[in-house]
């Protein structure tokens, strides 16, 4: 499990280009979305859609789904061990 | 100075002439079906059934060139239908598209990859300024041609502009409007997005999920009152006020609260000299994506209050033709105007639960008009609204 | 017309009024580091593109500076400006798609210049008039004029902007607030031309 987190923190900047942080900027249960946290918006959740069907072979169909998944790095590790 | 609609013409999936658009927005007949071309056959769209080629016959135009191009000619000449052109008339084309020439380039690329053909003529259609360029030779105008790409608010701008090319007097008359073709890139791309509706798109309804895509072409002329008295031309209608605004809120989405749509609607309203009160029709954007329909219902609940005047958007009939969806429903508001028309928002059940707000639900004509509010909202927060009166 | 604060940002420092403020000369990530000794808390500076990024940190240092009295909400006007447009993003975008096989939306919003002015507003609730020029070089003369006829339409104040980030790495955001003065005012072309050369030079 920490294994998958800190892989998801690495494609996480990857994928939305937070050249400027390190994965241990990232905590694992602050919140990616809204003013806190990384401060990430709708654009970004698409971001975060890619980056599960291509990472982890798990499809999103419904942007809505997103906003419970997406919470944080410790919620994005649970959907996907439960869904791989 | 007044400025007036001396012409107009739209070709939709609805129909191709205005003539034809009012017969079926009379009959509630929705021009959204299961798409016929190899890149809309999975999909819910507004399309035109003709190929480019056979709308080059049907319509006679002089030139081969993109569907954005073709269909932008066929509205564009029927606006302009019956005006001479007179060196003494300083007239000018502005035409708003989102795509340009995507769709022949679409084709030409895949048969440049397979080897199938190499000629590499084919992308001078591509650029959306050739498109203008096509439309206004089509027409015979040689002077001033611009383009307006805003995503969907570009026919909006388009006319937003030409109206203040005609106050500043370096324009006499302006033929305005936007065109859009469908094309595989526009379909993938609200699909990667995730706002696009695999079942008929509910406006304003609480279940929407997102846009039917649509295709066509809308043109309205303009003139000033000292054109008027030169060309005799009758006045269609008055093309009263505009307004155009940003809401610093996102760089593609638009804010919940609606602060663009709000600031846009009230800047048409001063231009026009009129009060929230005055409006008796609007037609709303409408996509029927989840953050359009709320943004703009917030909007209209602010800047119209407790009497919110009746409201429909006829992206239901038409799909979201994008870049001209503001010259397809500019048309739409000039017969709705001249007829009385309410028209009504297809496939609307159920009211957004956090603004409530209930469009019109069924077709009616005869109905007191003198003034109404037409919207065009684009990513990035562009905003536009145009406001239409009776002569 | 008057320059009522200015400030520079470029990766070796970040300066206002022609003082060194973060010293960001030995660090290996000089926009982190000015943004992290500025101290505020917009963790959207990460999303941002470089030009955007100089342009958040040059201009949260400019605000103390701003007219109290003044509606900036509606009467400030953005003036901004610089030689290669969004060249830098552009290319990162082309690589997006190029080697990740996958067009990076939250890349292709800041392919284009204008999108720092947009940043800005949306940080300070900005809603008056922005714009964008692209030109060959810093033109004094060009930001002079501009400015006066948005004073003159009735704007409190200006932003200007020189922000550039090269595709050879050269990155510098050079930022002025203008307003009306009383007396009419001097030129303001050949201060700003002195300014830029002595921030180039520090």
């Amino acid at each position: 499990m920490s294994d998958l987190k800190e892989n998801l923190k690495a494609q996480i900047i990857e994928q939305l280009n937070l050249e400027d942080l390190t994965p241990a900027d990232i905590q694992d249960d602050a919140p990616l979305f809204g003013d806190q946290g990384l401060g990430l918006d709708s654009i970004d959740a698409l971001e975060f859609i890619v980056l599960l069907d291509s990472n982890y072979g798990i499809k999103i169909a419904d942007p809505s789904e997103g906003k419970e998944i997406f919470h944080s790095v410790n919620t994005l590790a649970d959907y996907i061990s439960k869904h791989q | 100075m007044r400025i007036y609609v001396t012409g107009y013409g739209v070709i939709s999936s609805v129909g191709e002439n205005s003539e034809e658009n009012l017969l079926a927005l009379r009959s509630e007949k929705t021009g959204i079906k299961q798409g016929k071309k190899t890149y809309t056959e999975r999909f819910k769209v507004g399309e035109i059934h003709w190929s480019n080629d056979e709308l080059v016959q049907r319509f006679n135009l002089t030139q081969h060139a993109s569907r954005t191009a073709i269909l932008g000619m066929i509205a564009a000449k029927e606006a302009f239908n019956g005006h001479l052109l007179d060196p003494e008339i300083k007239t000018g084309l502005i035409s708003g598209t989102s795509v340009g020439g995507m769709d022949v380039s679409e084709i030409a690329y895949k048969d440049f990859l397979s080897g199938e053909s190499d000629d590499l003529n084919v992308y001078k259609n591509h650029p959306s300024g050739t498109t203008s360029e096509q439309i206004a030779k089509e027409l015979g105008i040689d002077g001033y041609v611009n383009t307006i790409s805003t995503a969907c608010s570009s026919a909006a701008n388009s006319i937003m502009l030409g109206a203040r090319m005609l106050l500043s007097g370096q324009l006499d008359r302006a033929v305005v409007g936007g065109t859009d073709g469908l094309s595989q890139f526009t379909i993938a791309g609200f699909r990667s997005l995730m706002i696009f509706d695999e079942e008929w798109c509910r406006p304003f309804d609480e279940t929407r999920k997102g846009i039917n895509l649509g295709e066509g072409a809308g043109f309205l002329v303009l003139e000033t009152e000292e054109t008027i008295k030169k060309t005799g031309k009758k006045p269609l209608a008055i093309l009263a006020g505009w307004g155009n605004a940003s809401d610093a809120y996102h760089q593609t989405a638009s804010s919940p609260e609606g602060y663009g749509a709000t600031l846009a609607m009230k800047s048409a309203l001063s231009v026009a000299g009129l009060k929230p009160d005055d409006i008796d029709y609007i037609n709303a954007h409408g996509t029927a994506t989840p953050n359009n329909d709320l943004s703009e219902s917030h909007g209209i609940k602010t800047v119209f209050g407790s009497s919110i005047p009746p409201f429909s958007s006829t992206k239901s009939y038409t799909g979201h033709t994008l870049a001209a969806s503001g010259g397809i429903e500019a048309v739409f508001a000039i017969l709705a105007l001249n007829k009385g028309l309410l028209l009504p928002n297809l496939n609307f059940k159920q009211a957004i639960e956090e603004t409530g707000l209930v469009p019109v639900k069924s077709y009616s004509e005869g109905n007191d008009i003198k003034h109404i509010l037409s919207n065009s909202f684009g990513f990035g927060g562009n905003n536009s609204t145009i406001i239409l009166s009776k002569v | 017309m008057k320059i009522l604060a200015h400030s520079y940002v470029c990766p070796k420092g970040t300066f206002l009024n022609g003082k060194l403020v973060y010293d960001t000369a030995e660090e290996e990530n000089p926009l982190k580091s000015a943004y992290q000794q500025l101290g505020v808390e917009y963790p959207k500076f990460y999303k941002m593109d470089v030009l955007s990024k100089m342009a958040f940190i040059g201009t949260e240092i400019l605000l103390p500076f701003f007219p109290k009295d003044a509606d900036l909400e509606n009467d400030l006007q953005l003036i901004f400006a610089n030689s290669s447009a969004s060249l830098n993003t552009d290319n990162l975008f082309v690589e997006s798609y190029e080697q990740l096989k996958t067009p990076s939306p939250s890349l292709f919003v800041y392919t284009l210049p204008n999108i720092v002015t947009g940043e800005l507003c949306i940080r300070h609730k900005w809603y008056g008039e922005n714009c964008f020029f692209v030109e060959e070089t810093f033109n004094p003369l060009h930001f002079s004029e501009w400015s006066q006829i948005a004073l003159n339409k009735g704007n409190n104040s200006c932003l200007c902007a020189w922000v550039e980030a090269k595709t050879n790495g050269e990155q510098e955001c050079f930022l002025f607030l203008l307003t009306n003065s009383e007396d009419g005012g001097n030129s303001i072309e050949r201060e700003l031309s002195t300014l830029i050369k002595q921030y180039r030079n520090e």
